[in-house]
Parts: structure tokens; sequence; C-alpha cells
């Protein structure tokens, strides 16, 4: 892969670029799908990728292709430095510096069928025993192997071989007409030492999938509070990046923190990271696509904003730091609260598993039904809810953090622990 | 144009075989309050193939496309077959047989036009907004090709050759509300077709652009809606995307085999009377679809799937394998994005039917409510319980247009919500500018007239 990169590389150079990078790289899926409780599929891909940059004269190209052959790769060289012509100059636009090169090595003795057909049978199996009213509606059980290379023309290269597993499913509770809501839950994996079944929070969402069978509406409206599970991932910490952490709403101009940096944003209870190097991490990111090699970075540290999430571009744009990776790999420090404590706290209140919102605006604004989550009434846990919206600021809503459990999750993406909030608005549909 | 490598295997195909040669070709340009944030070209292409045995399936791909790699992904997908067939043990019979006659390219094919022309009518078309929209704290414009070529041959159905472009300019336009808050709508342009016939002269969307502008600033001044169930007025823009995302993916025969609430329901009333939905194959009211699909890519050839009738559950979405369980006849909805993705079952052109009734009167009927104009996203779920963001709407008093309304949400159960539905406009509007998220994603159109319905809105 690095000859091949190193070739585009040369021949970028050589067709007139100021400044070049590439990314070539080549990977092998293995994958067993599910549908309906059935094995249905194998499938097996052998995938090729090249991304190209070009700088000329300030101005930028980038093209793609997923061929390796010479032929294709001078034609995509052709390509990219013609893009680059007709770009616009932009200042901001740059390649990493010289470093340090490293090959990296994140292999974990290759693909075993067997067992991942094995453990994939005996999951289906398991959930039939254990939750027979549940339905796998669809499962993906797949090996990854992948070899890719960065290179630029200040010198740069990186390496990076990795393997990893991933198995996820979607599924639900079916009992004669009455049907719960899907879910779904995806986990990365370095082996298949452990039964699919016992992975991260996986028997507790086939748990409550049966649990939500008969479900009821929120009674009226309320102000209080809700706790968010590790499985919400993306109710907020997800939209916290894309309203006002990302390279698009920071450019935009729009993110209401872009003076903040160094400043209070949240409660001082949250500390937030991107953490592709955290060993509960499996095949994290090891250099940037902007050819840096990769670090894990607070972005929120003791409720100070202490980075954004931007690239090499935005960072030059912007006139703010550069992220030290590229924003996956996310990371909630735990609390000091258990998380039978914060349940107990709540009186009337919510637990959020899943969230179907619409994408918040740059004010942060948030709402959208919950789906697979429960009532909590005198600090238990009672009723599946339907038809039942929250609504709140996201910034508010983290400038009201109650507590963080102790507890965490893993599930090879993400390390996240449960969170109580307040101040959220809950209303039922009608 | 693809090189036909893959008839030469026919002959050799001994269970069900799919032999598919396809590339996906974009361009993008983006600028970004003036910064060109993006200027790049790309192709993914390859070949892969499905075999099915016993009751199973192997697949294989390759990004090469040669003889070799060709017959490397036969016998790749042929081996996995046999893998699953030893493994999982079913025992099925062959695939019914659907025998089809070739199509070749129903649409000329064409190649990559000049990344000029994208990079001129970005800037044409931020000059126009820069002109015609003051106040604005960003702009965003992005001008996006999408050419999908395909080239399938069958062991058992119609072998098609496929081309089908998509040109789109999408507009962002952001501004400040005088509490600090940001406020933002989003317009697309363009759909099926070359991008310098729609966007040679980008003038000709000056209405789009002052509409757009006049909705931010009135949205601007905008308050939030007030929560609950409301009488509503869904512009055709909405409809559309209810009829695919509440409606539609549950009556995906892959979902219903899942559990989806739609299983329990064939045959019977889930909709007002009023109410008729299909997912047409490739031509619809007389004309060309915006996504036309003639053959799909199991080789089946394509014909339109009546989903409701009179508000009657009349029928699903279907692949090979989902048809012969229910032991119908398979429609056309296989269709794969990219060339190492399977035939999943996907919507074509999703349209609630048009009514009798006028827009107009349709607000001027509702004497508290809201008129759902633009959604930004929307999701459904296997119980019928949808939710969409909604960028843009407005509220109705006493039959009037009112103030505008800030970011909302409405959510219902798709099938309770139908039965509510009691006026339908007599037009309709087409929406072509996304992608559909199903494992893969997928270009799909969908559309619908207004809708009159009862409908929760989600307020602060």
């Amino acid at each position: 892969m690095k000859d091949i990169a190193q070739y585009a590389l040369q021949a970028m150079k050589k067709a007139g670029a100021d400044k070049a990078s590439v990314q070539a790289g080549q990977d092998r899926v293995e994958e067993f799908n599910v549908e309906a409780n059935k094995f249905t599929l194998l499938r097996t891909l052998f995938n090729d990728t090249l991304s190209l940059k070009v700088l000329k004269d300030g101005k930028k190209g980038t093209t793609s292709i997923n061929k390796l052959d010479k032929e294709s790769i001078d034609k995509a060289v052709e390509d990219c430095v013609a893009l680059a012509l007709q770009g616009e100059a932009d200042p901001a636009e740059d390649i990493a510096p010289l470093a340090t090169n490293k090959d990296f090595d994140q292999t974990i003795g290759g693909f075993d069928a067997a067992k991942l057909f094995s453990r994939s049978k005996e999951y289906l199996e398991q959930v039939k025993d254990e939750f027979p009213l549940v339905m796998t509606e669809g499962m993906t059980a797949k090996f990854t192997a992948g070899n890719r290379t960065y290179a630029n023309s200040n010198g740069v290269e990186f390496n990076n071989k990795s393997e990893y597993y991933e198995v996820g499913s979607t599924f639900q509770a079916n009992e004669g007409e009455k049907t719960s809501s899907f879910n779904y839950y995806y986990h990365n994996l370095a082996n298949l030492d452990t039964p699919i079944i016992d992975m991260g929070m996986k028997r507790t969402l086939l748990d409550e999938a049966v649990r939500s069978l008969n479900p009821r509406m929120f009674d009226g409206k309320h102000v209080g509070k809700v706790i968010v599970t590790p499985a919400c991932a993306d109710m907020l910490w997800y939209t916290l990046f894309g309203c006002f952490l990302d390279d698009f709403s920071m450019i935009q101009g729009t993110s209401r923190w872009k003076d903040e940096l160094g400043k209070k944003v949240v409660s001082d209870k949250l500390t937030m990271r991107t953490s592709p190097l955290n060993p509960l991490i499996v095949g994290g990111e090891r250099f940037t696509s902007d050819g840096f090699e990769s670090a894990d970075n607070d972005i929120i540290k003791n409720g100070v904003l202490s980075s954004f999430a931007l690239s090499l571009y935005a960072a030059n744009k912007t006139g703010k730091p550069r992220a030290l990776n590229t924003g996956y790999s996310l990371e909630v420090l735990p609390g000091d609260m258990a998380l039978a404590d914060m349940l107990k706290g709540v009186d009337k209140g919510i637990l959020i598993n899943r969230f179907s919102g619409a994408s918040p605006g740059p004010s942060g604004d948030v709402s959208g039904v919950v789906k697979n989550s429960f009532l909590i009434e005198n600090g238990k846990v009672s009723d599946a809810l339907v038809e039942t919206m929250v609504s709140f600021n996201i910034v508010d809503a983290l400038n009201n953090i109650v507590g963080i459990s102790k507890e965490t999750n893993a599930d090879g993406f993400s390390v996240l622990p449960w969170v109580c909030l307040d101040g959220i608005t809950m209303s039922g549909a009608k | 144009m693809l090189q036909d490598l893959l008839s030469i295997h026919k002959p050799n195909f001994k269970d069900y075989t799919e032999l598919r040669a396809q590339v996906n070709t974009s361009q993008q340009v983006t600028l970004l309050t003036g910064n060109m944030t993006a200027n790049n070209q790309s192709a993914t292409g390859g070949v892969a193939a499905r075999v099915y045995k016993g009751g199973t399936f192997g697949f294989a791909s390759a990004a090469a496309y040669n003889a070799d790699s060709v017959a490397n992904v036969v016998k790749a997908a042929t081996d996995n077959a046999v893998f699953m067939d030893t493994h999982v043990k079913k025992g099925l019979e062959p695939l019914p047989s659907y025998p089809g006659n070739r199509v070749d390219l129903q649409t000329p094919h064409f190649g990559a036009v000049d990344q000029l022309l994208l990079i001129d009518a970005a800037k044409q078309l931020d000059e126009l907004v820069q002109k015609q929209c003051p106040n604005l704290s960003s702009r965003t414009i992005v001008s996006n090709v999408l050419n999908m070529e395909k080239l399938l041959v069958v062991s058992d159905g119609a072998d098609m050759r496929f081309f089908q472009p998509r040109a789109m300019m999408y507009l962002i336009m952001t501004a400040e509300t005088k509490d600090g808050d940001q406020v933002e709508l989003f317009k697309a342009l363009g759909g099926f077709g070359r991008f310098d016939e729609q966007f040679g002269d980008v003038s000709k969307y000056l209405d789009e652009v002052n509409a757009l502008y006049e909705h931010l600033m009135a949205k601007r001044e905008g308050i939030f809606a007030d929560p609950g169930m409301k009488k509503c007025v869904l512009h055709p823009d909405l409809a559309g995307m209810l009829a695919h995302e509440a409606i539609g993916h549950t009556v995906e025969a892959d979902l219903v085999l899942g559990g989806s609430v739609a299983g329990p329901n064939l045959n019977k009333q889930v909709a007002s009377e009023i109410v008729n939905m299909t997912d047409f194959a490739h031509t619809a009211f007389g004309e060309t679809c915006p996504l036309p699909v003639y053959v799909d890519d199991e080789g089946v050839t394509a014909e339109d799937a009546v989903l409701i009738e009179n508000g009657i559950l009349k029928g699903y979405m279907h692949n090979r394998d989902s048809a012969r369980q229910f032991g119908v006849k398979p429609q056309g909805n296989a269709r794969a994005f990219a060339f190492n993705d399977e035939p999943l079952i996907r919507m074509r052109n999703t349209v609630i039917l048009p009514g009798k009734d006028k827009l107009e009167d349709m607000i001027a009927s509702v004497d508290d409510g809201y008129y759902l104009i633009k959604t930004g996203n929307g999701q459904a779920d296997a119980t019928g319980e949808f939710m969409f963001g909604v960028d843009l709407s407005y509220e109705i008093k006493g039959g009037k247009i009112g103030k505008a309304i800030r970011e909302t949400t409405i959510s219902g159960v798709a099938f309770d919500m139908l039965k509510t539905v009691d006026m339908i406009s007599d037009d309709m509007v087409w929406e072509v500018s996304g992608f559909c998220g199903k494992k893969q994603p997928m270009t799909c159109s969908m559309g619908g007239p207004a809708l009159r319905c009862d409908m929760t809105i989600g307020g602060r």
C-alpha cells in the first residue's frame, strides 16, 4: 500500500501540485446477515480506496476512486490537478507538516469464520430461549481487515493494518398484533470470547423490548428530570458536535460557542473527550485524514470548553486550534453517582434509551419522541412509554446535570455513562 | 460506459444468480459563506455476484472490473452460498421463475460534466443570494451530481443496462434572531437529469431564492408551537415524506416479516377512504417518474405496487424471496445502491395520490391549527410511530396563515393519523433530493398532495 501511495504522490507532484496528499487502502469484509431471526446471506467484499488532494496556487482539488491500478491512478491524478486549477485559492488549505512517521498494527489474528458463525447462531438461539417474543429484524456479524496508508508531499507517511469484528442487530418484540418500537445495538470487538448476548447493554435492551409491548403515554406536561442511557448517545453528545463544535458550525460562524474556548460552557460535572487510543475503543483512529497522528482530545473538561472538533482547514480558517483527532471514539468520563441512586432521585421522569428527533438547529433546541423509554416514578422504572415527547435546549440541559453515573458502557465505539438532566419538558401526545 | 464482461458467464449459472457491474460517479462543489470547502469528484465501481442456494444467498464483490475479477466474484459468491446452505440447512426449493425481456438504457448515458459548470452554478447562486438576501448570518451552496450506471445479468429474469443521473443544488440560509439564536432554512433544487440542463441558468431559480428568504425572515420573528394534538394542513413536500417514512417503510415486506405493524393489517382499513398510495415503478400520471426503475437488481420487470386503495392496505413491496414467502409476484423493488451492496427491498417513487380539494380551501377550513411546509428529517418505527422535524411552518388562525413557527416536530402513529385525513388537495409535488437510509443509502423519490389531518405538534 505504501508503494501505491508513494506512486500517486510522486505523480501528483510531477503533474504540478505544489502540495499533495494521498490515502490508499484495501480492505476485505466478511459479513453474515440475518433477517427475521434467520440467516439469509454471507457477503465477501474486496474493497479498494484511493483519495487524492492537490493544492496548486492555494487552490484545492480532491478526487476519490476505488481502483489501485496504475492507469486508474494516473487518470485520477490528472483529474485532481484539473480540479485544483479550476478551484478557488484559499490560504486556509494546507497539509500536515512532517512529524514522526509511523506504522501501526491493530490486527487481531485474522478471520475466524466458524467462530463468528457459531457466535451468531448461539445469539439467535439464546434470544429465542430467553426472549421468545423478540424478533431479530436484521443482524450483521462482520469482520473487516484493512491496510491503509497516508502520505503527503511534506514527507509524512503513516500506515495502519487493522482487523476487527462488528456485530449489530435491530430488534423488537411482537405478541399477537402488538409490536414494540424497534431498537438497535452495535458493538465493535477485538475478539469473539464473549457471547453476543452478553455484550454491553444488549441483554438489557432485549428485556426492555419485551417490557415495551404494553406502553402508555406520558400523562400531561411535566418539567423535570430524565436519565439518558449510553444507548442514546446521539441525543446529547453527537448533537453538541453538530451544533457547536464541528467544521461546519464554526466556519459558518453559527456556533454559539465560537468565542467560548477556555470558558465554562456546561456543568462542571461534565468531561467529554474523543479517545481513539482508549483501550476500550476497538480499531480507533491512528492518523487523521489531513495527516496528523491521532491523539486523545479533551473537548470539555470539568465544564470548560477545551477544544473544538476542527480539521486542519477549519482550524486555519477560524484561527482556533486543530482537534487532535477526527472526532470519533467518544468518551464521557464517569461521575460519582451510582445508577441506582440516580434513579432514586427521580420522582417523575423518563429513562431515555433512544430518541427520534429533528436535527437541532444552531440554537441547540432539541425536540422529539422518546423511544424504547420508560417512565420513572418515585425512584423506580415503571411503564414503557409511547407517543411521548421531550424538548429542551442542549446547553441549558447540560448546565442542569444532576449527576453522572459511576457505571459506564463500552461498545467498542464509545465509552459512556448514564446522565441525569433536570429542566426537561416531557409531554404526552394528546 | 460499462463494457459487458458479464453475459459470457450466464450460460454457466446453475443456481439463481445475479451478476452486476456498477459505477456511481459523483461531483460536488460546496461554497460555505463564499469559501469553496469542497471541490471533489469520485467514482466507485466494480462487480458483484449473488447466488441463491437452498434458502440463503452468497454474495461477493470486487472493486476491479475485468475478466478475472468477474470470474472470481462468481466463484466466491457461489462458495458463500454453499457455506450458508451447508451450515444453515434451510432446504428450501429454488426461487420461483420470473422470466423477463432485456431492457437497455431508457435514459441515454453520459459521462462526468465539466466541474466548472458546478463551480459556476454555485458562484452564480451564491451571488444571487447575496444580492437578494441581506442580513444572513451564513449561506451554504452545494452543487451535486450523482450518476448511477448498472449492467445486470441474471440467470432468470430481465437483464438490463441502466443509467440514472441526478443533478441537485442545495441552498441553506441562516439568520440571527433578535435574541441571538440562529434559525435556518434549506431548499433543494433540481432532480433527475443533467446538471448543465438544470443549472445552466441559475437565475431561473430567483423565485425559489426569494421565497426561501421570505420564509426565513418570517421564521426569524417566529414563535414556538403550542404543543399537543392539532388540526394541521400538510404541504405536499411534507406529505411525500410522510408517505415514504411513516407508511412506506412499514409495508416493505422484509420489515413486515421482521414484525412491523403492517403485518396484521393487510386488507384492513388503515386510512380514511379518500387515501390512496402507490409506489410507482417508472411512470405516473402519464409522465416519467423522477427516478424511474424499469428492471430491478434481481432482474424483475418493474410494475407499480399499490399499497393503499380507498383506505385499505392492499399489499407490500417485495423482493423475490419475500414474494415467495407471501405467495405473491415481486414488482421490482429490489435495489442496491453501490456495486458492493446486495439488493434490498426499497421504495422507488412513492406517492399519496391527489384528491379533489383546493389547498386554499383546506387552509381556510382550519380555525386553530398549523400549516406544516417543510421537514428536515424524519424517522418511523416498526409500530408505525413516526417523527418528523419541521423546519418551516406557520400557525393557522381563523382560516388564515399567521405567524411562522420556530423548529418543531410532528409525531403520531401512521395508521391512526391516516384515518384522520379528511381533505386532500388536487395537486401534488415530487421530492427527489435526499437519500433513504436502510443499511445502504438509496435515491428515492416521493410525492404527495396537501393533506388535512390531526397531528401531534411538539413545543418548547
